[in-house]
């Protein structure tokens, strides 16, 4: 039997659903995809023991895109869907998924609190610094010059979300930024982010080719955090604080305690688990 | 440590070799896919048929490699020059509107960059077992572009096509 880039049975694409992404083309979403179906593999994840939980936006559509178990949430709620689920389930791999949007402006006040709450899972925000679906307007990560939107013409004027440093001081145990134009580099630090016990947060830069083509030049812009990781978060914070945006890598991890309700239990048998909701 | 001298001997080349290849194929379906949703069959068609032929070689060397044992490296620890397999194509460089050209263009590049990751181990491996089969490899990578060049000569789409799209889907509200 010839070799295969997984080490497992299953193949990235075994992780793929039958269903097209209907993401335009050139998007950075698809790279996201594609390391986290390279992620999967590599862990030798059963499907069954895998489940993405999305909100709304373009980015969020990726649960359908894949073969694992999918909650397709209330736009900004996929956190506390996953929080719920990963109470229930505590042996799942549960990841979250979403746009800038969704995490930052709908769903900010849910990513602060999963943050300190450093339930085991891991979320990928993928930041292109706009709404896509709704056709390009500015978002909690837009630069505040971007005059892109007929609904801010001159721009925002308001300083984006850092959204790295956010989850720092929000107390976040696993910190990193990739770029979607190196889904090989996306998929290791997916692993790493997986195999972290506690919250981990991936900022995936993932350019919009559509609204925000201007970004298709962060392929030259991005550079590697050197030294990669810390487990000080003061010196994270100086890191991130006097970086350009455009640091890649596994900027802070930490072993935090890691918050599960007491009582959840992995067992899928339906009376016991309706025994514990019993009033 | 650099690529050439990660490929210490025969084993690591096969497993090289097909991650390239299969890594290539992933991606031409990726593309294919994302031509499909976006009504453009004839680009579709073309990446579809560029899938197959890579997985075609992926099996071939598959094949030739049979009975060995291989060694089983991470799709990040391959450590390619660029950030994806040389013959992957990048996610960026491909628009709805592109024409079968176009995609070709993509693909020569493509091959081209696999052609040199190849012609560089036949060069510089001191492995003189991979250099030689590394020789052989680039010679077929020529072939390839040769193929796709004869491809290009019959399409009647072509490069310096204006890319028009009279009701696009940027238009901010």
């Amino acid at each position: 039997m010839s070799q295969s880039i997984t080490a497992g049975a299953l193949k990235p694409k075994d992780y793929k659903s039958a269903i097209k992404p209907i993401w335009c083309p050139g998007c950075g979403d698809f790279a996201v995809l594609n390391a986290v179906t390279k992620a999967l593999a590599w862990l030798e994840l059963p499907l069954e023991k895998v489940a993405l939980i999305s909100g709304i936006g373009c980015s969020s559509r990726i649960g359908a895109y894949t073969s694992v178990y999918g909650f397709h949430g209330v736009h900004g709620r996929a956190l506390p869907l996953a929080a719920g689920l990963k109470a229930a389930r505590e042996d799942l791999t549960v990841l979250v998924a979403g746009g800038d949007g969704d995490g930052l402006s709908i769903g900010g006040n849910h990513f602060i609190h999963a943050c300190r709450r450093n339930m085991n899972m891991t979320y990928i925000i993928m930041d292109n610094e706009v709404y896509g679906m709704t056709k390009g307007q500015a978002s909690p990560t837009t630069a505040p010059d971007w005059a892109g939107s007929k609904l801010t013409p001159g721009g925002t004027a308001i300083r984006p979300f850092k959204p790295a440093a956010l989850a720092l001081a929000s107390g976040a145990s696993f910190i990193a930024r990739a770029f979607t134009g190196d889904p090989n580099e996306l998929a290791r630090i997916l692993v790493a982010a997986i195999e972290h016990k506690g919250f981990s947060f991936i900022q995936a830069l993932s350019p919009c080719p559509t609204f925000r083509p201007e970004q298709m030049d962060w392929k030259y812009q991005v550079h590697a955090f050197e030294p990669e990781t810390t487990s000080n978060p003061v010196l994270a914070i100086q890191r991130l604080q006097a970086d350009d945006g455009m640091g890649m890598g596994i900027v802070y991890q930490q072993d935090l305690p890691v918050f599960q309700p007491g009582g959840a239990s992995p067992s899928t048998d339906v009376a016991s688990f309706e025994n514990e909701f019993a009033l | 440590m650099s690529i050439i001298e990660k490929i210490a001997d025969l084993n690591t080349f096969y497993a090289f070799s097909i991650a390239l290849e299969e890594e290539a194929a992933e991606r031409h379906d990726e593309l294919a896919d994302m031509l499909d949703v976006h009504n453009n069959p004839d680009v579709a068609a073309t990446f579809r048929k560029l899938a197959h032929y890579s997985r075609l070689h992926a099996q071939e060397i598959g094949d030739r490699a049979k009975g060995r044992t291989l060694p089983v490296i991470a799709p990040w620890d391959f450590g390619w020059e660029s950030a994806e397999g040389p013959e992957t194509g990048d996610i960026g460089d491909v628009t709805y509107l592109m024409n079968t050209a176009h995609a070709l263009q993509l693909a020569m590049g493509n091959e081209q960059r696999a052609h040199d990751f190849y012609d560089q181990i036949s060069r510089e491996s001191q492995v003189p077992e991979v250099a030689a089969m590394a020789a052989e490899f680039a010679a077929e990578e020529k072939q390839h572009l040769g193929l796709l060049r004869g491809w290009v000569n019959k399409t009647k789409a072509s490069v310096d096509e204006q890319l028009y799209d009279p009701d696009p889907p940027h238009m901010p509200e």
